[in-house]
């Protein structure tokens, strides 16, 4: 199979096309305008998971490939990138986006959509395609800035006071992030002259050990902050509950997770033996990030809160897995990014069927209180048995996703020798356990609440096959992940063996390079060197 | 909020500064100027309108075409790009030459991405504007009292 | 000297920017978020190599590649003015909600969750709490009243007339 490489311009290309055709209608008369932008988003949403699925059968059978924009020569021009894990989050993002999207029909109200919700979908999917595909790190800044923008207008789409409110917060701590994102690439540009990521890997390893801390640690607080790990997810809890229910799912299945790819993307091309030399650092973060996630949904009083506090308490696994991902072990050098990559997929599905399911709570019921609701699996059978399975799945049941994921990245850390994240990791696997048997009592068991359902007049009754269709796809794609687990191994493993691959990576993108230079790639930097005599005399 | 000087200097200064804008604009790609700036020195002309005539009567003249400005701007962008992949990649910069007198001018992909620019950044530059001017509006206004019932 | 001046102006712009943001008001906030902003423009700005007087436009004919090193780097420029692009947009978009927040709530401050600390136990004296919750009494009730806000939008009426 081979494919041109301008189709790499197509995944930032469609979703900008279809969103600007619905912002063309905006002055049209507002019914009308509603369904010419829902039409347009169907569209773009359709194409962009057919791309991206071409994408993903391209790179599994191992292609890769690079296009630079403009034809401008790679290190000057902006290169675009593709790889198995790429195009395996272009898949995540894109099945997500269309799953959501029936959902979000049936149930956005009026005024949001009027204000143009359903352009605003596509061009958040175009700044996530984009920080996906691109292979520059400052155009990786600009995509950000692209995708929070959008995220901005959503999340405070509606105006109410405490959406305004959250908003504030969502958007000064990302820009603090996004600040450090650009202070990274400029700091890139100075010390090794380039922001080209093919350039910057191989210039990388000559660089002094303090360039390289910098840059890093730069790197890691400007992801970790999008990716909401430990000391800087608290925009996270305080805004996710405002916006439309939908809206947060939308956010749960994209957002947090970009910070995570550009983790994975950015740390093992630019700096793998970083990754080794920072490893207590990284499992520090993990752990205190599953930890603090997991207790502060003790503490939350509504169903959407609970469930972003969750997402907190997930992103510390990914962390973990990409802390042992280039530590030497019995499984081979890369694996636990592998399973990390795979407790991505699973992270996305399951948040969001459970974001899902609690906001076709919320809107019957017109409240995620969690002492307001109960006695729902009698109203809505379907939906509490899928949130159930979901659960489980967040859990790390048999046999789900999440069963494999944990599983793997538990098996991958005992080889890797780090025994105390793994018991912390168990141990938070069995506190998200009681945390969703809890919220699962509240809601669904016990006796109906004598509140009057349907407070908003919103609630989507004669939509039963648009709500629960989207919750029930999502959970049988976990269900599928978790029976299946050895084609969806071989799948995260081919992306996570290709992330790794430095030189193969700037092979692709700038084949212009002398043989020297892809030398010095695979060559460790002497500031690891301690570590390589440590680990040869042991 | 609609005072005579005012308004007679918005009825003389705002085409200029669009003119301005427009200059700025045409001599972007090769001199200082271009889209962005071009935009804002664009918006700063309807900003004059806003002050002079207050954001409602702004709003009434150019409120409806602000959004699909930036849908407008955004597909001119994309075609840009897609022009390009004619000439053989996507935002391949072209251009077409040609004299007039003894001048050379010189129109483009580039240019028309620029025009793209242009447009988004005063249909969101504006958007913004009549938000913060009716806000303000709304402030400068004294409050209506419940209990009284006047307002 | 330049260099080390540029890095120095960086510094306390950040320091500042930091402080602002901290403080309460929202106002100081945007202040705040502007001087981080121009902070970090500035770093890139000092990427560049900084050349007086030399700005890199050259003339279409006679360029050669010996005149590279004579001009200023234009790249950080590029990236500095992609940037201010970019924080002008979230600056005005922050802008516009602050002000929504103030006309919504008649206050400069947030409320919410600091809605606890102004009301009962504030650490500033003299400091005017405008932002008073209707029977505000504990978390769980701000909370009820931030979720009632969502799906009832009480105040969505009261804006501007």
């Amino acid at each position: 199979m081979t494919l041109h490489p301008t189709v790499l311009a197509l995944p930032v290309a469609i979703p900008l096309i279809f969103g600007a055709l619905g912002l063309l209608f905006q002055s049209v008369r507002p019914t009308r305008r509603v369904r010419i932008q829902q039409t347009f988003t169907g569209i773009g949403l359709g194409a962009n998971l057919v791309l991206a699925l071409i994408f993903l059968v391209f790179t599994l059978s191992g292609g890769r490939m690079a296009y630079q924009m403009g034809l401008w020569p790679a290190p000057f021009g902006i290169s675009v990138y593709l790889d198995a894990l790429t195009a395996i989050m272009l898949t995540m993002v894109g099945l997500l986006s269309v799953v959501i999207f029936p959902f979000a029909l049936a149930t956005m109200d009026v005024e949001r959509a009027r204000a143009g919700f359903f352009p605003l979908m596509l061009f958040l999917l175009m700044g996530a395609n984009g920080a996906f595909i691109t292979g520059d790190l400052f155009n990786l800044y600009v995509f950000y800035e692209v995708l929070l923008m959008s995220s901005f207008v959503m999340l405070t789409l509606g105006g109410t006071p405490s959406q305004i409110n959250g908003g504030i917060r969502y958007v000064v701590l990302n820009l603090m992030g996004s600040m450090m994102l650009l202070l990274a690439a400029g700091i890139t540009y100075g010390t090794l002259g380039t922001l080209n990521m093919a350039h910057i890997a191989v210039r990388m390893g000559q660089a002094p050990y303090l360039v390289q801390a910098v840059i890093a640690g730069l790197l890691l607080i400007a992801f970790g902050a999008k990716a909401a790990t430990f000391p800087l997810f608290f925009w996270l809890p305080s805004s996710y509950h405002t916006p439309h229910p939908v809206v947060t799912a939308i956010f749960s299945g994209v957002l947090t997770k970009i910070g995570m790819y550009s983790l994975f993307r950015t740390f093992p091309l630019f700096f793998p033996w970083l990754l080794n030399d920072w490893q207590p650092m990284l499992m520090t973060v993990a752990g205190l990030t599953m930890v603090i996630g997991v207790l502060g949904a003790f503490a939350q009083p509504t169903i959407r809160r609970l469930l972003s506090f969750h997402i907190i308490s997930q992103i510390g696994y990914m962390v973990m897995g990409l802390a042992v991902a280039m530590t030497p072990n019995e499984f081979g050098v890369g694996f636990g990014l592998a399973l990390a990559i795979l407790f991505l997929m699973h992270n996305q599905l399951v948040k969001t069927a459970l974001l899902l399911g609690g906001a076709a709570v919320e809107l019957e019921m017109g409240t995620g209180k969690l002492n307001e609701l109960g006695g729902l699996v009698k109203k809505m059978p379907v939906q509490a048995t899928l949130f159930l399975i979901a659960a489980f799945s967040l859990a790390g049941f048999p046999p789900t996703s999440g069963f494999i994921g944990k599983l793997g990245l538990l098996e991958v850390t005992f080889s890797a020798g780090q025994w105390v994240i793994a018991a912390v990791s168990v141990v938070v696997s069995l506190l998200t356990t009681m945390s969703m048997i809890r919220l699962w009592q509240y809601v669904f068991w016990g006796k109906p609440h004598r509140t009057q359902p349907n407070r908003s007049g919103r609630a989507p009754h004669n939509a039963m096959l648009m709500t629960t269709g989207p919750v029930a796809i999502l959970v049988a794609l976990s269900l599928l992940i978790g029976v299946a687990a050895q084609p969806a191994l071989d799948m995260v493993q081919v992306a996570a063996s290709q992330a790794i691959d430095r030189v193969g990576y700037v092979q692709v993108v700038n084949p212009e390079l002398t043989a020297t230079d892809l030398q010095s790639l695979q060559e460790l930097p002497a500031a690891n060197a301690w570590r390589t005599a440590e680990s040869a005399g042991g | 909020m609609t005072e005579i000087y005012l308004r007679l200097v918005d009825l003389i200064l705002t085409p200029v500064i669009m003119l301005i804008a427009i200059m700025l604009f045409l001599r972007g790609h090769d001199l200082p100027g271009g889209g962005f700036i071009a935009g804002l020195v664009f918006a700063a002309a309807i900003e004059l309108t806003i002050l002079a005539r207050g954001a409602e009567a702004t709003r009434e003249r150019y409120g409806p075409w602000m959004t699909p400005l930036i849908g407008v701007g955004l597909s001119l962008a994309v075609i840009a790009g897609l022009i390009g992949v004619y000439g053989g990649g996507f935002f391949h910069g072209m251009w077409i030459e040609f004299y007039v007198g003894g001048d050379k001018l010189k129109l483009g992909t580039p240019q028309l991405f620029d025009l793209g620019v242009m447009l988004v950044v005063i249909g969101m530059a504006i958007t913004y504007l009549l938000r913060l001017s009716e806000a303000a509006e709304a402030a400068a206004r004294p409050l209506p009292t419940k209990e009284g019932g006047q307002s | 000297m330049t260099a080390f001046m540029l890095a120095l102006l960086v510094g306390v712009l950040f320091a500042c920017g930091a402080y602002m943001i901290m403080l309460r008001g929202q106002i100081k906030l945007v202040l705040g978020l502007g001087l981080i902003t121009h902070a970090v423009n500035l770093a890139l700005f000092g990427t560049g190599a900084l050349k007086r007087g030399a700005p890199p436009i050259v003339p279409e004919a006679g360029a050669t590649a010996a005149m590279a090193s004579q001009f200023a780097d234009p790249l950080p420029q590029a990236l500095i003015l992609t940037a201010i692009v970019i924080s002008f947009g979230v600056t005005a978009f922050i802008v516009v909600l602050i002000y929504r927040r103030d006309a919504l709530t008649g206050s400069d401050l947030a409320p919410g969750e600091l809605a606890t600390v102004i009301n009962t136990a504030d650490p500033f004296a003299g400091f005017d709490p405008r932002a008073t919750l209707p029977e505000a009494a504990d978390d769980y009730d701000i909370l009820q009243y931030e979720l009632d806000e969502v799906y009832n939008r009480p105040e969505a009426e009261v804006v501007y007339e």
